[in-house]
């Protein structure tokens, strides 16, 4: 009979075998660490008042996050920003705002009012980000649905359909029809009877022919799933003709039609009313002048019991000490900072490349797109800009802001442009689905991640291959999650495995104050 | 006397100083910005950022800050759609004269800080035979000459030097005539054949070190 290993002896095996990164993953398997299961739930030993201290380094959401927790334990929190605004990477415009692009600063020129602005970072906030959640809970944070997919939005290709934009709902019904067509032709009821009973094959060939709205035959011959062409309410509606799937063939668009209500983007998705930055605000009303702008780090040193952090503020410079750190500057910075960190360390953080993201907004004069039944969602087009996103709020207000382009990283297409040049492109690719676009489209705003001071990317990119991790980088990521000396944290969505996600930072930021916790309790109870 | 007619002198332009900044912040209560932002990239006090591939400026030569700043402004360097690096930089030299003044006599005082070798796999002995054409201009000890119009290459990051190596070989950097001093570069660079020889003459370089 074998001998029953119990989870601490499996963990010590595993240390064992795999040394700390193997120890860390399973760890997190088996629920021993914050997952993404549920809001994970933070039980920080309370210390007395001001007895011990901790310094947050960039104020992005782990940072503050961190700092909150901390603060909350009775900790001496400061935060030290080295730009003009805290939030980082979840950055909502408005009128006035300055958008810090090196070599490319604007003022965001938006009319002043509440529904007018734009979420240039962070945008979506899936149901299943707990922790998100938890804090927008916590911190009064009001929320809204966000709409993602929208089929009365469009896609267009230059290459389909003579370039005509064609309502998601119609490509998506002449897509699932071929697709259900096809799956007709193979497998009829005696080839799938070989698997199931005549009971069960019926009903999957019955599901396969309503998802496509076949025929009796099981033919795809078109749908009013598509819309009607006229009619509808007081006559007879007319369906539009069906359209040959030759004609609509995009990897992009197919995939998306599939895709668009699974996973991390599928619903339900919300948004903060008034800007994804009311969770920054949220988080900086308790930590009040805790939060240091303007405060550029110079040098981190890490010694066994402190860490010693100097920074320039208004031309002076400032040491603090502190028995804690955590750090959100992103690695490829900290590297221009001077540090002590170890070698391993060191070698992790000069690994990561920085992503390239790139979103430009404008305000429409007029809410057009509603008047063509588009109410919140977003449209694709086989063009740089990729996508244009209808405001899910505001509804039937004179004036919106409307994304006007989202590339998502993988090039530097709009980012080696001149702000005239970027956006005089989203307007002609804009154009392709809305002839009228350029008409409403005023103030625009682009934001280049790759130049945003003190941020230079988004978002953090570990993997070199699309294949998957390496098993040298999981070892160096696991080796930038641990702290050095149990003193100093990164944190962020860098030392995450699912990037650009909100929630992967406050995850972060939990992994780091826990671990910090639990040596704080091994040490008390020595 | 004298003391007292400064003191008024510099009072009256704090006060006007104070004036203006009221004025600008009652017009458009806008979050300021300046033009001192080298740091981001370069790393504090210009040490050199191999995260962000920004190289060491702290002791570059004043009169070479001020050359490269005017030849990425005027788009002379960094306009190559290959030289990512030089790409990233040209966008932030676009500045007046006086910015390009104030930022070099700031950065000019930046201390000197060999910066870390990082390249293990170089032939040093045969990046010094490869030296020796380098050192007419860039000096024995890779010190640097103005009257050369030669920098110094001595303490630069390694690897920013294979990048720009590379650069000027591939016709990425030094591509205009009107970049003098750059095309010159550009022929010169053709003494090195292969990637190993820049390795080679890179290692060498690592070995020197500006008085």
């Amino acid at each position: 009979m074998s001998k029953v290993v119990s989870r601490r002896d499996f963990l010590n095996l595993v240390g064992a075998i795999g040394g700390t990164s193997a120890l860390i993953q399973a760890s997190t398997a088996l629920g021993l660490m914050p997952g993404t299961a549920a809001a994970s739930e933070l039980n920080l030993q309370a210390v007395p008042a001001n007895g011990k201290s901790a310094v947050i380094l960039g104020a992005g959401i782990s940072g503050l996050c961190a700092a909150y927790e901390l603060m909350k334990s009775g900790y001496q929190v400061t935060v030290l920003e080295a730009s003009h605004r805290a939030g980082g990477r979840v950055m909502t415009l408005r009128s006035g705002d300055l958008v810090d692009e090196l070599g490319n600063r604007q003022y965001c020129d938006f009319d002043d009012e509440p529904h007018l602005y734009f979420n240039a970072g962070a945008a979506r906030i899936p149901s299943t980000h707990n922790n998100v959640l938890h804090y927008c809970r916590e911190l009064g944070v009001e929320l809204e649905m966000f709409i993602n997919e929208n089929k009365a939005a469009y896609f267009q290709d230059d290459n389909l359909m003579g370039g005509k934009p064609i309502r998601n709902r119609e490509f998506s019904t002449n897509v699932r029809g071929f697709l259900a067509e096809l799956f007709g032709k193979l497998f009829s009821e005696t080839e799938l009877m070989e698997s199931f009973s005549r009971e069960d094959a019926e009903t999957l060939l019955s599901v396969v022919s309503n998802f496509g709205d076949l025929d009796e035959q099981m033919r795809y011959v078109g749908s009013t799933r598509g819309g009607y062409a006229s009619g509808g309410f007081l006559e007879h509606g007319t369906a539009h003709d069906m359209i040959a799937i030759r004609e609509l063939i995009n990897r992009r668009f197919m995939n998306e039609v599939l895709t668009a209500n699974e996973g991390e983007t599928g619903p339900m998705l919300m948004q903060p009313v008034g800007g994804m930055d009311m969770i920054i605000k949220g988080f900086l009303r308790p930590l009040g002048e805790r939060v240091h702008y303007r405060s550029l780090v110079r040098s981190v040193q890490v010694s066994n019991d402190s860490v010693s952090v100097e920074y320039e503020q208004n031309g002076t410079t400032h040491t603090i000490n502190a028995d804690y750190c955590f750090n959100c500057i992103p690695s490829h910075l900290m590297t221009g900072i001077a540090n002590n960190f170890p070698t391993d360390y060191l070698e992790a953080m000069r690994y990561i490349r920085r992503g390239e993201a790139y979103k430009a907004a404008f305000q429409a004069k007029e809410r057009f797109w509603e008047k063509d039944g588009i109410y919140g969602g977003i449209s694709w087009i086989n063009a740089p800009v990729r996508q244009i996103w209808y405001p899910a709020h505001g509804i039937h207000k004179q004036k919106g802001i409307m994304l006007a382009a989202y590339d998502y990283g993988g090039g530097m297409h709009f980012t080696k442009m001149t702000q005239e040049q970027r956006l005089e492109a989203a307007l002609a690719q804009g154009e392709k689905v809305h002839p009228e676009y350029r008409q409403y489209m005023e103030k625009g705003v682009t934001i280049a991640w790759h130049r945003m001071n003190h941020m230079l990317g988004c978002s953090a990119r570990w993997q070199r291959d699309r294949g998957g991790w390496t098993d040298d980088e999981e070892n160096l990521y696991h080796r930038l999650q641990q702290s050095v000396n149990g003193r100093h944290y990164f944190i962020g969505d860098q030392v995450s495995q699912h990037s650009a996600w909100q929630e992967s930072a406050l995850l972060s930021a939990h992994w780091a104050l826990q671990d910090m916790d639990q040596r704080q309790r091994a040490q008390a109870g020595a | 006397m004298i003391a007292r007619v400064k003191h008024v002198l510099i009072l009256a332009a704090l006060m006007l100083f104070s004036m203006q900044v009221a004025a600008q912040e009652t017009e458009q209560e806008r979050e300021p910005f300046d033009d001192r932002y080298c740091m981001t990239c370069h790393g504090i006090d210009g040490v050199g950022n191999f995260g962000v591939q920004a190289p060491r400026l702290a002791g570059m030569e004043p009169w070479y800050l001020e050359r490269q700043l005017k030849l990425f402004r005027d788009g002379l360097r960094g306009k190559h759609p290959e030289d990512t690096e030089g790409l990233a930089m040209q966008p932030m030299a676009v500045l007046t004269d006086e910015s390009i003044t104030d930022i070099v006599a700031w950065v000019g005082t930046w201390e000197y800080k060999p910066a870390p070798a990082t390249i293990t796999a170089g032939d040093k002995e045969h990046g010094e035979s490869l030296y020796q054409t380098c050192a007419t201009c860039h000096g024995i000890n890779a010190e640097g000459n103005e009257s050369m119009n030669a920098p110094a290459l001595a303490g630069q990051n390694d690897w920013y030097l294979v990048t720009q190596l590379q650069n000027f070989k591939a016709g990425y950097r030094g591509y205009r005539d009107d970049d003098v001093y750059g095309s010159q570069m550009r022929q010169m660079s053709g003494v090195l054949q292969t990637r190993q020889d820049i390795i080679d003459v890179v290692s060498y370089i690592n070995t020197l070190r500006k008085l």
